[in-house]
């Protein structure tokens, strides 16, 4: 009786064991689809949306099915570049005309005569109003990668992403400075572009304004290459630049405000004249992710024009009431 | 019908004799390529494509290993050399340095090293490296993807039916030749395809 009540004993350990040992192996594994190391980028890109201060009104969808450059000349007029042409809209979003180019066209600028100037991959090409070619320059240099135009009165300015440098050009098209060569003894620190988005434009004022991608900075220089200043600072908070190179581009409201893109983080944000962060202009959720080259335009208006070339559009915001 | 020298018609036992011959041709040949592809040439084992990875986590959960083989593999030529690297600091990071509390690997598996400014490198202490992937996906949504997993071909037991491939959800493991056994995303023209 005794070896009995031994045996069942055993027997109820031994099970006990089974069973434990059958959970271990069959059920004890985490859920699927539950990853304890996981990244939540979802948490990431969630932006404060009581810092968005514009709303978006309008979409203007391109027949281009490419597109990569945006511009508003003096009087509105919208001017979308991508792979083979550019189009023409008015300030009400209404196509107005288009023409052919022979390639790609990364980047446009459009100057107070109407001229068009486009970056043509390692070469500027310069258009009238009708479309037609007026002037055609020879490569920058080997390897150069026209990523953004600045045209004033006395000079051209290029970003060539490729060559990490900006050119200064006259109207004739000779070379007159190369701007953001490094150089201790000038405290430049030379430019830093790991992917080829590199943007420039001139402020009201005149001065030249350059992102420096890699160091998430915006550079003020004088037409001598001289650095007159910078602002900007590396974080994945609202407040700065993410990633390993930002922002992307960027464009002047006509306070002088910056509005500058992000890749990586999508978003749209405002800056002051002296770079203190202001408010978004549109969250990491209006874009899709891994949206890149969110390309910026602002009209006489300050409306600010957003190209999208993951949507295939130009997306117009205007402040909030 | 008389038969004449010459004629090319077959009789019974020159058939049977020619199909033997034949089929021992055939079969010596099949052999000699199944013995070929034994003695290594066409020898597979597994490994995983960065390029199809979604960085799930399975890979540290889901090896016979009690240690994953899958770890992650720098490819030096794609990377930024970025300060702020997304695959080394936690988001929200607010000052760029070592400190315990920023580091993104739950191991502390990359080291972070000043180059020049504003460059730094960032090598895989490779035995502390779970093979989770929260670095490659951080590499590949801010930075230009050069952190990729990998299954190490030195630690793999070479199970016949690997248990991550056959949980893996985006289908990234395959057999691969054994001459050739990593697969890594190199640098392209066009950049990468997402990325800070």
């Amino acid at each position: 009786m005794k070896q009995k009540r031994y045996l069942v004993t055993a027997l109820v350990f031994l099970s006990a064991g089974i069973l434990f040992m059958l959970w271990d192996m069959f059920f004890s594994h985490p859920e699927p689809g539950v990853n304890p190391y996981a990244y939540d980028m979802k948490a990431i890109r969630s932006a404060d949306t009581l810092l968005a201060k514009y709303r978006e009104v309008q979409q203007i969808k391109p027949v281009l099915t490419s597109i990569h450059g945006l511009a508003v000349d003096r009087s509105d007029r919208i001017y979308i570049a991508g792979d083979g042409g550019v189009e023409l809209y008015n300030r009400e979003g209404k196509r107005e005309s288009a023409f052919r180019i022979g390639g790609s066209a990364r980047c446009i600028h459009v100057d107070k005569d109407g001229l068009i100037y486009l970056g043509m991959e390692d070469h500027l090409e310069i258009y009238n109003h009708q479309g037609i070619r007026v002037n055609q320059w020879k490569s920058c240099a080997p390897e150069a990668i026209i990523t953004s135009i600045a045209v004033t009165t006395d000079d051209i300015y290029i970003a060539d992403a490729g060559n990490k440098i900006v050119y200064r050009y006259d109207h004739s098209g000779k070379l007159i400075r190369k701007i953001g060569e490094k150089d201790p003894r000038d405290s430049v620190p030379g430019f830093v572009v790991p992917s080829p988005w590199f943007d420039l434009a001139t402020d009201p004022g005149g001065a030249l304004w350059v992102v420096n991608p890699g160091r998430h900075l915006l550079e003020k220089f004088s037409r001598e290459g001289a650095i007159l200043g910078s602002w900007g600072k590396a974080t994945m908070a609202v407040d700065g630049f993410c990633g390993c190179c930002n922002p992307s581009h960027f464009a002047l409201l006509s306070d002088g405000s910056f509005v500058t893109s992000e890749k990586a983080i999508e978003r749209v944000k405002i800056y002051s004249p002296k770079g203190e962060f202001r408010f978004l202009v549109a969250t990491p959720e209006s874009f899709t992710e891994g949206t890149r080259g969110l390309d910026l335009a602002v009209d006489s208006r300050d409306r600010i024009l957003v190209l999208d070339p993951e949507r295939n559009q130009v997306r117009i915001f205007v402040p909030k009431q | 019908m008389e038969e004449t020298a010459g004629d090319p018609k077959l009789n019974r036992r020159e058939f049977i004799v020619r199909s033997i011959r034949v089929t021992a041709f055939l079969g010596l040949g099949g052999l000699a390529v199944l013995v070929a592809e034994k003695s290594g040439s066409g020898e597979t084992v597994w490994q995983l494509d960065p390029s199809k990875c979604i960085q799930c986590g399975r890979c540290a959960t889901n090896c016979v290993l009690a240690h994953s083989a899958v770890r992650c593999t720098h490819v030096y030529a794609m990377c930024g050399y970025c300060d702020l690297c997304g695959g080394y600091f936690k988001p929200g990071t607010k000052t760029l340095n070592t400190a315990a509390e920023n580091q993104l690997c739950p191991t502390n598996a990359i080291k972070r090293k000043f180059v020049e400014d504003p460059f730094f490198e960032y090598t895989i202490d490779e035995p502390l490296c779970i093979g989770c992937g929260k670095c490659v996906k951080g590499c590949g949504a801010f930075g230009n993807g050069s952190l990729q997993l990998q299954v190490r071909q030195n630690i793999c037991v070479h199970c016949n039916q690997c248990s991550i491939a056959r949980s893996c959800p985006a289908e990234a493991f395959s057999r691969v030749p054994a001459k050739k056994p990593y697969l890594l995303k190199q640098i392209t023209l066009e950049g990468p395809k997402s990325g800070g």
